[in-house]
């Protein structure tokens, strides 16, 4: 059947169909190529931009010395640390308050002051309280990320689907049954993706903390290499915390795969 | 008497906002008998689901009462099966373990339940889907599993509530039919809302029509249509004198609501 609609127009594109990842491959690689080109043709100065072959030779220097990884560590410790601890008393409170009226009328004002105050906020009175310690790096993440992940998991009880609590009562669940086999499991999606949310705003908070005060960690790396004019230092600091975030994100989403098998795509 | 399982007596529902009352029901009486097939049929929003969740103890009468054999309802009781237009399925369970829920609420050890799972999902064709999440099935699929777990849980009587509404016809016709099987089959009770009157006089042995606003029961009407029913069951010409008068009924309350409301587009 002779077609004259638009129909084989895919057909005729389809031979300059590149695969995308491709793009995005020559997309990056043009990027570093311009940028590297403009300080070796003396545009700007390394001190104010360095070139990326200069980033990598830091990373090298720093690697050599075994510092890449320690910094790292330090600061994804602190992160894991803070978020676990909020995530463990948080999470389960989220539920309680999201099954008892009552309780969430006494939490309710208590947690509505928490949340809007941005995590650095507490890095003063936290640096009075307990000094520039590890201590007080956890209590940041935990004080950033607690009220809001109380507060979305509250929500995720509450988004389930009135009619599906139904039907488990009405096929014989009690109460506590309702709460592991319904409330759980059908509120966990939207809890691993507040919790996921959450872990983005940690590193956030650790970053902060460790720019204001810390001996080590990747904020404690870009301000020391402020203080010496190692602006190459500075970057590096930065892609690291970019790679390492990119990382701990795809860690998660495959963990997200196994906890919640019954979500698609 | 004796043989009588449903009893709704006066019952009336409001529903009381801060800014108005809604009468959703106002003295609906309907009794329904051991092993009947009854379904009301009515207009969108004439208060047939309000009905239906109060005989399921969903919702508590504002006054009258519902009995069971002769007692009151005051909660959900697990002798009625609820079967949801939305499927209400359990997303995070496969085919099989959404088909043991009850079985496995009763305390019935995995073997056991299991097997009898087996069986009802065997009964609604979906053997080879029972490790599969409600996400990876159709519409019609997923209203055979809600299906086969109310079926699995062994309720007296079965409340459906529009559970064909959102399925294509086919399906739908599909379904319907196999309903009349497990109806013929078992011995259960069933009540059935819908806004089909196709749909009322394919299935049922007794329809009953309701009123909008405030909903009320207004014609009862013996459906003597021959049994085994199928589809062809429209070709019979009983088939068509029912229906003209039952439409008549609903016609009137169509009308009645469409003057009220301007333009209501409901169709039956």
């Amino acid at each position: 059947m002779p077609s004259l609609s638009g129909n084989n127009v895919p057909g005729l594109l389809k031979g300059f169909k590149l695969d995308l990842r491709v793009v995005s491959v020559i997309s990056l690689v043009l990027f570093i190529t311009i940028w590297e080109s403009i300080i070796r043709a003396g545009l700007v100065a390394p001190l104010f931009l360095p070139a990326p072959s200069m980033i990598v030779n830091d990373f090298m220097r720093l690697y050599e010395r075994g510092e890449i990884w320690f910094h790292i560590s330090a600061s994804a410790r602190r992160v894991l640390i803070g978020f676990a601890l909020a995530g463990s008393i948080a999470v389960p409170l989220g539920i309680l308050l999201g099954a008892s009226k009552f309780l969430k009328a006494v939490a309710d004002p208590l947690l509505s002051i928490l949340r809007p105050l941005p995590s650095m906020s507490w890095i003063p009175l936290s640096l009075l309280w307990l000094g520039i310690t590890e201590t007080q790096k956890y209590s940041i993440v935990f004080m950033g990320s607690f009220a809001p992940t109380v507060l979305y998991t509250i929500e995720a009880t509450r988004s389930i689907d009135p009619v599906i609590i139904r039907a488990a009562l009405n096929l014989g669940a009690s109460r506590a049954r309702l709460m592991r086999e319904v409330i759980l499991p059908g509120s966990l999606p939207m809890i691993v993706s507040g919790l996921k949310v959450m872990l983005g705003i940690a590193w956030t908070t650790v970053i902060s903390a460790e720019l204001v005060a810390a001996d080590k960690g990747l904020g404690y790396l870009i301000m020391d290499g402020r203080e010496f004019f190692r602006t190459e230092q500075v970057l590096l600091g930065m892609a690291l915390i970019s790679i390492t975030v990119m990382t701990i994100d795809i860690a998660f989403r495959s963990v997200e795969k196994k906890i919640i098998p019954w979500m698609e795509g | 008497m004796a043989n009588t399982v449903i009893q709704v007596n006066d019952l009336t529902k409001i529903f009381e906002t801060k800014k108005e009352k809604v009468t959703a029901l106002q003295d609906v009486n309907l009794t329904i008998k051991n092993r009947e097939f009854v379904v009301l049929v009515g207009a969108s929003g004439c208060g047939k689901t309000t009905l239906i969740n109060t005989i399921a103890g969903f919702e508590k009468p504002t006054s009258g009462e519902v009995l069971l054999h002769g007692e009151p309802v005051t909660g959900i009781d697990p002798r009625c099966g609820m079967v949801f237009q939305q499927y209400a399925l359990f997303d995070w369970k496969t085919v099989i373990n959404n088909v043991d829920f009850g079985l496995k609420m009763k305390g019935m050890k995995l073997k056991e339940r299991r097997e009898l799972a087996q069986q009802y999902i065997d009964m609604v064709g979906l053997q080879g889907f029972e490790n599969a999440y409600p996400s990876q099935l159709s519409g019609g699929m997923k209203q055979r599993v809600s299906l086969a777990r109310t079926l699995a849980n062994n309720p007296e009587i079965m409340l459906l509530d529009e559970p064909f509404a959102a399925l294509d016809a086919m399906t739908r016709q599909v379904l319907q039919e196999e309903l009349i099987r497990i109806y013929s089959e078992s011995q259960k009770t069933i009540l059935f809302i819908t806004h089909s009157i196709d749909e009322a006089l394919l299935l049922s042995t007794r329809v009953s029509v309701m009123t909008s606003r405030p909903g009320k029961i207004k014609q009862f009407l013996e459906n003597d249509l021959p049994w085994p029913r199928d589809a062809d069951v429209q070709l019979h010409p009983r088939y068509q004198e029912l229906k003209s008068e039952v439409w008549s009924t609903v016609q009137e309350e169509v009308m009645k609501t469409a003057g009220l409301l301007g333009a209501d587009k409901d169709k039956c």
